[in-house]
């Protein structure tokens, strides 16, 4: 096969080769690390429905065991390697990305069609991933914004006691900005950033499990299934740190205080 | 079958897309026609029948009329399907015909996909590179049944472009292979006659315009009307290219 | 693309199984190979094919003891003594490697499991034990009006995976196809055919293409029975109207028809015949199997020119299943199981998902004999060569080689195509080598002249009356209804005014459309006069032709007579003249006596003349009938090696 590569020398195309498994490694790999830990997150920041006690012996165990640094510095390089490597695969163009748009729209509103299927005879669903990808680069332009602001923000909580007074991430803090007006941005944040970390789970696991996995169809309900419950679970918590909500299961830690 | 027969015929509306690039006075638009629905009406006797009797202008391509020759694929209400195969019934009243993008177009709704398979299978190599010359009076090698299934089934692509069509990416770059392109690779991978091994195809194959060219936006096996199982062999392939331990030197 | 004139050593017409075939042998043997293509090579009617490809292996248990010699039988039973015996022999030897090439070229043939494997035999399941040994060769499956199992197949894809398989090599040959071309006219002098015009079907431009050698391998005619065929849309049978247009190259056998007994009704897209060689019935209205005490023998698996009759028989005498869109009768394959259908006959399965909206798994499919396989075509000899002009031949379904006489086999033309194409194309290589390009421009550019003025008066002319399409349909309506299964004196000759009158009207149709670039109904019309040339051949063929054989049955002369008719029909066009004229030549040497073919009527005229005094007159007759002395005849070279061997 020296046809598609007669031009350039054979090692040059192999170079190229193993470079291309490389990036999609890398944006594959950190957006699986990403997305697994927004649903250690939800679990980390959910402490708060036990109460702002739960919340800030999180934050302060994490902190002191030098926990938190170093997952920070971390999660935040992934995020940038992530949106770099991620974003080659967006097209560079406008009239290119609404033509790509334009095209998923007329697969996803294709209409009436039944198609017949061998593998079982449900009627078909209009065409929906490709839909799904348009706004998995949509939402993943919002994430580069409100999430390294999010970061930064979550760098200066964490960092500053390494320096001086502060007493790093605290309920008080956190629930005083939350309510302030921050719960916009986290809410717009939180809906963006499940719905890609889910689509992009389910793509990553068609992409490279198709064949031994069951059919895409029982995938993408799972995904659909972890989807509304993570996004439940990071509604509620918001709720509760912005104050509308008092903590759904105070009674655990007052169970155990009293 | 019955219920479909005695309810009153509908009225059907095309709104079909023209351009005819030989007429240098011709523009792309959209012209409209109305026939009356018959029982198990297809697309193929839906466009004869409007071009028989209103447009005798209008292009378009069928060769075998029973969705085995790959000729007439073509955007239906935004979706790639054969023509010959679709039913009117299963559509609505209003009935959207376009080419089918990403190839070039010949006009209205014929596009050449002749030449994007021709090419495809040039670059790629896709014939049998055999471990020796035919031997015409020795017996055929032996092969698994199992095996010509399995390469039987991704042989089955009848190169009708819809897969090409559907894809975001292969509609903006014109030398990424496509579904239709790798699950023809796939297929002779698999197949014990040919020689070529691991380094042969990983180029061609661990690349932009091979199997990451590919985002996964899974449109291909959607639309592809002979279901092949395109998103397992993207996987398969994918897999493969981890296995080679990409090949260092 | 502008150049009016291109040039090539061998040029052939037509990217079907044989066509591509040909071609291949050509490039190998070092000459420059073109193929012109109404469609992109893959998308040829020969991808169409579904149940299999015959070849005598033998390797599966109910093939065993097969061989050349019988395959050779069972093709001249078949052709009801209408085959050319000699190449009928040549081809049975040959098939097997041909089918084993294809393996080569990577057709995934269905391979032999060793081991229990379960069959349905004439109703009946049978569980047979297949020999160990055997293991992973290539399988067969039954097929009508054979002794054993011989059709050698991929699922129900045969021809896609071949055609596929054979068009692979010609890009790995770099061969150059010129797609969505059709060939208009050939360019010949009166002695010596040097190439064709042709009309692009992308631009509506007219060129010439010069060649040492041409091949026609343009597949059947069977749109002239409008849409009562199992044939692509674009098989118009444009090659041997080609021919026929030379007022020298005959046409053999035209009136020679196949009907399939199972298309689908009403669409007429075919169900193969591996369904009823897997195990299929045939069912009447009160789903009786009639085939059963038709044809206690072979039942379903008679030859199709007889399960035809019995079937339109049956629906004659009112058994049939009445429907808006006519009788018809039921193909029965539930028994087979789901699994069998998703692999074995997947297309058969999806077809009849697609296209009736049922499930044979479950449902019975409705089903009607339909047109199929044109027998006739241009008529050749053993190597391929068209009788009459120097560096013509003709190879596949569009030629009359003649090894299907009046009645193809199911499987036979596959093999056909691919082993006339390792032959003939062997032969045009030899042809091509040794004679040069005489690119005769002056011809060339009248021929040129001729196809744009042709196009260019149907543009200007003016008027009213039916358009082409009437006209089309009109005759296939003649074609199905007076030139049929069952055919009569009166029909046929009321059949023949018809389609004269259709003639005269076409000659002064007018276009709708007249735009530039390709138009797709002018391109029509300029097919249209030789599709009614066609027609009025076989017609008018029919109409000579008093007995029955094979497909041509005549229910005024309904017995096979081999004292007057063991010939083969021979139709030239004089230029000018308003119907062909008819001669007649031997069907050729006789090895196998004419007989009974073991199914249908065993009632016969006897021939009067000895198989030896037959010889002897063929073997003097054939030096003044045109054949061409240029070389040692390909074929019987072969024959004589393979005498020699035996
Ligand atoms: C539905 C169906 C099923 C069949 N199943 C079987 C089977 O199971 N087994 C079997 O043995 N046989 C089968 N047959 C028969 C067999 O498929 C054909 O006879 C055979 O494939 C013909 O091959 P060919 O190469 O001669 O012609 P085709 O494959 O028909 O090719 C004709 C070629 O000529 C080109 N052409 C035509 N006119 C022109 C022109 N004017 N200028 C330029 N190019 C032109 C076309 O574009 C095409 O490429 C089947 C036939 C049908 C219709
Ligand atoms: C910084 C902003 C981000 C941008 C611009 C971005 C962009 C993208 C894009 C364009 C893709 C598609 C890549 C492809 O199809 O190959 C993608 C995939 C993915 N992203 Fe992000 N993303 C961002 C942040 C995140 C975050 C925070 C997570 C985790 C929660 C995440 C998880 C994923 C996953 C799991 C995939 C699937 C990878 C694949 O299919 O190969 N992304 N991202
Ligand atoms: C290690 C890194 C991170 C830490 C320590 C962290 C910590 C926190 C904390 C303490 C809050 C409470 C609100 C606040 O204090 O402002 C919060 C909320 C939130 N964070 Fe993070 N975060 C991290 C990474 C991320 C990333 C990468 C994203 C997505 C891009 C993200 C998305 C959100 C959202 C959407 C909320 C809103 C609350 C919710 O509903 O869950 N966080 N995070
Ligand atoms: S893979 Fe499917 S959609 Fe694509 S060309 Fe082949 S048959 Fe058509
Ligand atoms: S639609 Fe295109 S992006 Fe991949 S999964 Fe199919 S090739
Ligand atoms: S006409 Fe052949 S696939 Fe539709």
């Amino acid at each position: 096969m020296k046809t598609l590569t007669n031009t350039t020398n054979v090692d040059g195309a192999r170079a190229n080769g193993r470079r291309q498994i490389v990036y999609e490694l890398i944006s594959g790999g950190t957006g699986l690390v990403l997305a697994l830990f927004m649903w250690g997150h939800v679990i980390l920041v959910g402490s708060i429905l036990t109460g702002e006690r739960g919340f800030n012996w999180m934050a302060t165990m994490l902190e002191d065991y030098y926990i938190a640094q170093p997952t920070v510095a971390a999660i935040f390089t992934l995020f940038v390697i992530h949106a770099v490597f991620a974003a080659r695969k967006i097209p560079a163009q406008l009239a290119e990305r609404r033509r790509m748009i334009a095209l998923a729209k007329g697969l996803d509103r294709a209409g009436r069609e039944k198609v017949p299927s061998r593998r079982d005879n449900s009627p078909f669903v209009p065409h929906l991933e490709s839909m799904l990808w348009i706004w998995q680069v949509r939402t993943g332009m919002v994430i580069l914004v409100l999430g390294s602001f999010h970061l930064i923000l979550l760098g200066v909580d964490v960092f500053t006691p390494l320096f001086g007074e502060h007493a790093g991430i605290e309920s008080t803090t956190s629930m005083a900005r939350v309510a302030a007006g921050l719960w916009l941005p986290y809410a717009i944040l939180l809906l963006c950033v499940e719905f890609h970390a889910s689509v992009g789970l389910y793509r990553l696991v068609v992409k490279w499990g198709s064949g031994f996995l069951p059919h895409r169809r029982y995938l993408h309900r799972i995904e659909q299934f972890i989807f509304w419950v993570v996004l439940g679970l990071g509604t509620i918590t918001l709720l509760v740190l912005a104050g509308w909500m008092s903590p759904p299961l105070e009674f655990l830690l007052t169970d155990v205080a009293s | 079958m019955s219920d479909k027969e005695t309810t009153a015929p509908r009225r059907l509306r095309f709104e079909i897309f023209r351009f005819n690039p030989e007429d240098p006075e011709s523009e792309p638009h959209i012209d409209f026609f109305e026939i009356n629905e018959r029982p198990y009406m297809t697309l193929y006797m839906a466009l004869n029948e409007i071009r028989e009797t209103q447009d005798s202008g209008l292009q378009f391509d069928f060769a075998c009329r029973s969705a085995i020759c790959g000729s007439c694929g073509m955007l239906v209400n935004g979706r790639p399907a054969l023509g010959c195969r679709t039913l009117t019934g299963d559509l609505p009243e209003t009935i959207r015909l376009h080419p089918l993008p990403a190839f070039k177009l010949i006009g209205d709704l014929s596009v050449d996909t002749g030449t994007w398979f021709r090419e495809m299978a040039e670059r790629t190599e896709a014939w049998i590179h055999e471990q020796q010359p035919f031997d015409k009076d020795a017996q055929e090698e032996r092969m698994s049944d199992d095996i010509a299934q399995a390469i039987y089934e991704g042989d089955r692509c009848i190169e009708c472009g819809c897969c090409v069509a559907s894809c975001g990416v292969a509609n903006l770059k014109p030398d990424f292979l496509a579904a239709a392109g790798l699950n023809r690779v796939a297929r002779f991978m698999m197949d014990p006659r040919d020689k070529r091994d691991d380094a042969d195809w990983f180029e061609v194959v661990a690349s932009e315009q091979g199997v990451f060219g590919c985002v996964g936006m899974m449109a291909c096996a959607d639309v592809c009307p002979k279901e092949l199982p395109l998103l397992e062999v993207y996987a398969y392939l994918r897999r493969r290219t981890l296995g080679t331990k990409f090949l260092a030197d | 693309m502008t150049s009016q004139l291109i040039t090539t050593d061998v040029l052939v017409i037509g990217g079907g199984l044989a066509g591509e075939r040909c071609a291949i042998e050509a490039a190998a043997a070092g000459q420059d190979a073109m193929i012109l293509s109404l469609v992109p090579p893959r998308r040829s009617h020969s991808c169409a094919a579904q149940g299999g490809m015959q070849a005598a292996l033998g390797n599966c248990v109910k093939a065993e003891g097969d061989s050349p010699d019988v395959h050779f039988q069972d093709t001249v039973r078949g052709s009801d003594w209408g085959a050319d015996q000699e190449v009928a022999r040549i081809f049975a030897e040959e098939a097997p490697i041909a089918v084993r090439e294809l393996a080569h070229y990577g057709v995934p043939w269905t391979r032999v499991r060793g081991g229990k494997n379960k069959y349905f035999i004439k109703g009946e399941s049978v569980e047979i034990d297949e020999a160990l040994e055997n293991d992973g060769l290539i399988t067969h499956r039954d097929f009508g009006g054979t002794a054993k199992w011989r059709a050698c197949y991929a699922a129900a894809g045969t021809g896609h995976a071949a055609l596929y398989a054979v068009d692979s090599q010609v890009v790995r040959l770099g061969i150059t196809v010129r797609d969505r071309v059709e060939a208009v006219s050939l360019v010949h002098d009166g002695r010596r055919c040097i190439g064709v015009v042709a009309r692009c079907l992308r631009t509506g431009k007219h060129f010439c293409v010069l060649a040492k050698a041409t091949v026609i391998a343009t597949g059947g005619y069977g749109r002239i029975y409008g849409r009562y065929t199992t044939n692509a849309t674009i098989n118009y049978g444009t090659g041997a109207a080609l021919a026929l247009d030379t007022g020298i190259v005959p046409l053999g056998n035209m009136e020679a028809v196949q009907f399939h007994p199972t298309a689908l009704s009403p669409s007429g897209i075919l169900i193969t015949e591996g369904c009823r060689g897997d195990g299929g019935y045939l069912l009447d209205r009160n789903l009786h199997r009639f085939m059963v005490n038709a044809e206690p023998e072979k039942q379903e698996l008679a030859s199709r020119d007889v399960v035809s009759r019995h079937m339109e028989q049956c629906i004659k005498d009112g058994n049939g299943v009445d429907s808006p869109n006519g009788s018809h009768l039921w193909l029965d394959i539930r028994h087979l199981g789901e699994k069998h259908l998703t692999t074995k006959l997947l297309e058969v399965f999806d077809i009849c998902r697609d296209f009736a909206g049922i499930n044979p798994a479950h449902d019975l499919i409705p089903v009607r004999p339909t047109q199929h396989y044109s027998m006739g075509g241009v008529r050749v000899n053993k190597d391929g060569e068209a009788y009459g002009l120097a560096g013509l031949y003709a190879v596949g379904e569009a030629a009359c080689w003649d090894m299907h006489g009046f009645n193809r086999l199911g499987g036979n033309s596959l093999a056909e195509t691919l082993v006339a194409g390792r032959v003939v194309g062997a032969r045009v290589a030899e042809y091509a080598s040794l004679t040069t390009l005489h690119a005769n421009t002056e011809v060339a550019f009248a021929a040129l002249a001729a196809a744009e003025a042709r196009a260019t008066t149907l543009l200007q002319r003016e008027g009213t009356g039916r358009s082409v399409y009437e006209i089309r349909d009109a005759l296939g309506e003649v074609m199905i209804g007076k030139v049929g299964i069952f055919r009569n004196g009166d029909d046929l000759k009321s059949a023949v005014e018809d389609i004269r009158a259709l003639i005269d009207e076409c000659s002064n149709v007018v276009l709708r459309h007249k735009g530039p670039g390709a138009n797709p109904e002018l391109a029509f019309a300029l097919r249209l006069p030789g599709m009614l040339r066609l027609a009025l051949t076989v017609a008018m063929g029919a109409l000579a032709r008093t007995e029955s054989r094979g497909a041509h049955f005549r229910t005024d002369f309904p017995l096979r007579n081999d004292r007057e008719w063991l010939s083969r029909t021979l139709a030239r066009w004089q230029p000018d003249a308003g119907a062909p004229t008819l001669s007649y030549e031997p069907v050729g040497l006789l090895d196998l006596p004419p007989g009974h073919r073991g199914y249908g009527s065993d009632e016969r005229i006897e021939m009067q003349a000895t198989i030896g005094e037959y010889n002897d007159a063929v073997s003097a007759g054939q030096v003044g009938e045109g054949r061409l002395a240029t070389f040692e005849p390909f074929g019987s070279r072969l024959r004589q090696s393979q005498g020699e061997a035996r």
